[in-house]
């Protein structure tokens, strides 16, 4: 059975948080890609709308929603038609959260969910990537090794959204190199825990508002408690799947913010004594940037029902993360072209969004759904 | 404190209106359908009545079936109930005021508020009507409310500055643009609205008369406006606002 249609609380939220997005974050987002700093009231009324609290169970104080892939890229779609790296910003304590959640023991639950159910905002955060050429997730370089009752994390992570002000950063390490992704875990480690080293902030081409480091493991001895999940440990796999989701989900906003700016301007603007959309030329691009928004969309869409189902979502999710990468890219630089010379100044977001989308393409595991 | 708050489904600002050919109405396929701008703050001004004091929110609407999407977003703001007066007909604003009177009659709210107007048809009189029904006493373009006790404050906006007047409940506010900013129904109150009440009553089941004294006859869109026009001096500016536009 297939069905396209969402379900009334999704509308609402679609509804909620794109009018959040449109109102709030669109005029915040220049400002941040300025000056690096994301308006603090923009991030507090963010929080507000229970993007994290809101799939906390309600034993911790949060919400006790279902979480739900669809209604998350849902979700992370109008934040991204805001602007995706305030959207990143505002969803990064989700990165911790919700493996928690997911997967956490109950003891670990206990200890961590909490802080995301205030009323203001608790950055929290994840390590995934790693600075290398060759970096790939199924071989992760940084590794923890038992010691008795402890563990010992050593490694160099980049692309780390808000590590500085997290008081915990779930770090992903390998306990098994021979085993990809399965061999793969997580560990909740304290931004001051001994051997844990944050860098200065990454300065990277697009992006700007979202502040993130890259940090450095130097023999950290952490308990064993720390290891997320226990013995039983995690499903890297789905969680990885939930992130490309996620960030699939941003870039498709971003094409939709990029295509409606485009279009409006092409509907306003004339040349040679008719409004430029009505030249071929222009409707033609304007149409192909519609068609990869839809299609973009279909994909996280179908990726994200495959979480929700609880099937395995690896191949689907990274063909949506992909794409999205790919068309991204494609549509921002379309919407530079239909605006012509306007594309290219600052007066303009269609610039920043093309720098944006660059992004897309470089990071991995840095939101989720 | 027990709130009712009378809402309005309209089309959403942003949406670009069109004049049926006949002028027998508006296109509305493809229009979104919101909460009227005022009657969102409305609602957001009672809730943080009842976060401040303790009560009850109750959202009312009189129209179709599909008019239930905009109380279940109000539910999601936070408002604990809603009545949907069900009917498929176009009343005007008096049938409105009367069922608003009506239903206020029956729940017995300390406060009625609402918007001031619908961005719709701008009409600017179910608020008054409807206190005068319920013979309580009103106050409208509200830009800020305060309580003491059973004694309410209203500061209003009115030509030419600010005017501000007491009453004791009951009572019934309209509210003005800047009385409050509406927040956003938050994901974990979209979720909670489901399971909140919302009671469908048949407008003819009221015993309200509501036979339309007032009736649209045609609707025609504004003229388009012509591009303006460059002139050399202020001279020649001074002679077209004299001889064309007979302004001076």
């Amino acid at each position: 059975m297939i069905d396209f249609e969402l379900s009334d609380e999704q509308k609402m939220i679609r509804d909620s948080v794109g009018a959040f997005a449109t109102e709030q974050i669109r005029p915040a987002a220049r400002p941040a890609d300025e000056t690096g700093a994301i308006a603090a009231d923009v991030v507090t009324q963010a929080w507000q709308l229970g993007l994290v609290s809101g799939s906390i169970p309600e034993q911790f104080g949060g919400g006790g929603d279902i979480r739900s892939a669809i209604t998350g890229a849902i979700v992370a779609e109008e934040l991204g038609y805001g602007d995706i790296g305030i959207g990143m910003h505002v969803l990064a304590p989700r990165l911790l959260a919700f493996p928690v959640v997911e997967m956490g023991t109950d003891a670990q639950k206990e200890r961590m969910l909490k802080r995301f159910t205030g009323a203001n905002f608790a950055a929290a955060s994840a390590a995934v990537i790693e600075p290398h050429f060759d970096s790939d997730l199924t071989a992760m370089q940084t590794t923890a090794k038992r010691d008795g009752a402890a563990w010992i994390l050593n490694g160099v992570k980049c692309c780390v959204p808000l590590a500085a002000d997290s008081e915990t950063i779930l770090v992903y390490a390998a306990t098994d190199a021979q085993k990809g992704f399965a061999g793969v875990d997580g560990f909740l480690v304290a931004r001051n825990a001994a051997g844990l080293k944050i860098a200065e902030r990454e300065k990277n081409m697009g992006l700007k508002g979202l502040a993130t480091y890259s940090l450095t493991l130097e023999n950290c001895r952490v308990g064993a408690d720390t290891r997320l999940g226990g013995d039983k440990g995690i499903n890297f796999s789905r969680l990885m799947s939930e992130a490309r989701i996620a960030i699939a989900a941003f870039g498709v906003g971003l094409m939709r913010a990029a295509f409606d700016y485009a279009r409006d301007y092409a509907k306003e603007r004339k040349a040679f004594g008719m409004f430029i959309a009505q030249k071929q030329a222009i409707a033609f691009i304007l149409a192909d940037m519609a068609i990869e928004i839809d299609a973009a969309r279909l994909l996280v869409w179908e990726a994200a029902s495959r979480v929700d189902k609880g099937d395995d979502a690896l191949k689907e999710s990274y063909l949506a993360k992909n794409y999205v990468a790919a068309s991204a890219l494609k549509v921002a630089d379309n919407a530079v072209q239909v605006l012509g010379g306007h594309g290219y100044v600052r007066d303009h977001p269609v610039e920043m969004w093309l720098r944006n989308a660059r992004g897309l393409a470089a990071i991995d595991g840095i939101a989720t759904v | 404190m027990k709130i009712l708050v009378p809402i309005k489904r309209v089309p959403d600002p942003a949406t670009t209106i069109r004049v049926l050919p006949d002028g027998s109405g508006i296109a509305t396929d493809n229009v979104k359908w919101v909460i009227n701008p005022f009657c969102e703050i409305a609602i957001e001004e009672a809730l943080r009545i009842k976060e401040k004091q303790t009560g009850e929110v109750i959202l009312l609407t009189v129209g179709q079936t599909t008019w239930q999407e905009q109380l279940r977003t109000g539910l999601a703001m936070g408002a604990d109930r809603a009545i949907l007066v069900k009917t498929d007909a176009a009343l005007d604003q008096l049938a409105i005021a009367r069922i608003i009177a009506k239903v206020a009659g029956d729940e017995k709210p300390d406060l009625v508020i609402l918007g001031k107007q619908a961005i719709d048809d701008d009409s600017n009189q179910v608020g008054q009507i409807v206190a005068e029904t319920l013979a309580w006493p009103q106050a409208t373009f509200a830009s800020k409310v305060e309580f003491a006790g059973d004694k309410c404050t209203v500061i209003r906006e009115v030509d030419g500055g600010l005017e501000t007047i007491a009453f004791k409940l009951p009572g019934l506010i309209t509210t003005d643009l800047r009385l409050n900013e509406p927040r956003y129904a938050s994901l974990p109150g979209i979720m909670k609205a489901r399971k909140k009440e919302l009671k469908e009553v048949a407008a003819d089941s009221l015993g309200v008369d509501l036979a339309p004294k007032l009736k649209i006859k045609r609707l025609d869109a504004p003229p388009k406006r012509q591009a303006g026009r460059k002139v050399a001096s202020v001279e020649e500016l001074v002679q077209v606002l004299h001889t064309e536009a007979k302004a001076i």
